[in-house]
């Protein structure tokens, strides 16, 4: 059960070498639900609906691999680094505690 | 006799209206199917060990919060991250939410620098505390008090 959502993949510095190491950023629009809270007009709970886990792989390789708790923000930020080994590309995927799987991608191309 | 009852019931009334939105938090703790305290969670992750406290681990949270809803971390452990001497994990941890773990992050030595950063919620003021394992298995920990003025589980 797909659905769509805003996200985004930020790298910092834009222009980087072949084997440099480089920030990283995702972004997703999620709300983030607990669970615990309650709707101030019907005041019923508003059922739970957050990211389990989050992964980052680079050309088909796992470099980074998260599991998620209700504790995060809504519209969570996760930043780490990676090292650029090369053209390739840079996949995010995340999954909901609903089943929502969900993927971005970005292209790398390092230059020199 | 009669003015000093009123003042005194007047009192218990106050002392539980403080509370009782305390309470009602409380309460919901049990509803979530994930709820575990901070000792379990430390324990779960460690397996029974102790965490040894360290300047390595650099933990980056504001002291004073407005905003429960929003509180950045940052967590930068100094490492070589060579495939023989890397961190293995970072686990960010809050010691009153209701379900004290936030986010287990499990880095590679591909990631070429030991940080990570986030946003969390807070519902109230507590400690935020960062719990590292290295690739030799053992365990550091960092640990800082945050005063939220407003909490965000509510």
């Amino acid at each position: 059960m797909a659905q769509k959502r805003k996200s985004l993949i930020k790298i910092k510095p834009k222009k980087f070498k072949d084997g440099e190491v480089v920030k990283v950023s995702f972004m997703v629009m999620h709300p983030m639900d607990t669970g615990t809270r309650k709707d101030k007009k019907t005041k019923q709970l508003i059922p739970a609906k957050f990211i389990n886990s989050v992964k980052f792989s680079y050309n088909g390789k796992e470099i980074t691999n998260m599991t998620v708790w209700e504790a995060l923000s809504t519209n969570p930020v996760f930043t780490t680094y990676m090292k650029i080994n090369g053209k390739g590309k840079l996949t995010v995927t995340y999954t909901d505690n609903t089943g929502e799987v969900n993927e971005k991608s970005k292209k790398i191309k390092p230059k020199g | 006799m009669q003015r000093r009852d009123f003042f005194k019931k007047l009192g218990v009334v106050a002392a539980v209206s403080a509370v009782a939105p305390v309470m009602s938090f409380a309460g919901d703790k049990s509803k979530s199917k994930n709820a575990m305290s901070y000792k379990t969670a430390i324990n779960a992750i460690t397996g029974g060990k102790t965490p040894k406290k360290s300047a390595k681990v650099k933990l980056k949270v504001p002291e004073i919060a407005e905003n429960g809803a929003v509180v950045p971390v940052t967590v930068n452990v100094e490492s070589p991250m060579t495939s023989s001497d890397y961190v293995k994990a970072i686990h960010i941890l809050a010691s009153k939410n209701f379900n004290a773990r936030c986010i287990d992050v499990h880095l590679t030595p591909a990631n070429g620098k030991a940080m990570f950063s986030t946003r969390i919620k807070l519902g109230g003021t507590q400690e935020v505390s960062a719990l590292v394992e290295l690739s030799n298995g053992d365990f550091l920990i960092a640990t800082q008090s945050v005063k939220v003025t407003i909490g965000g589980c509510g």
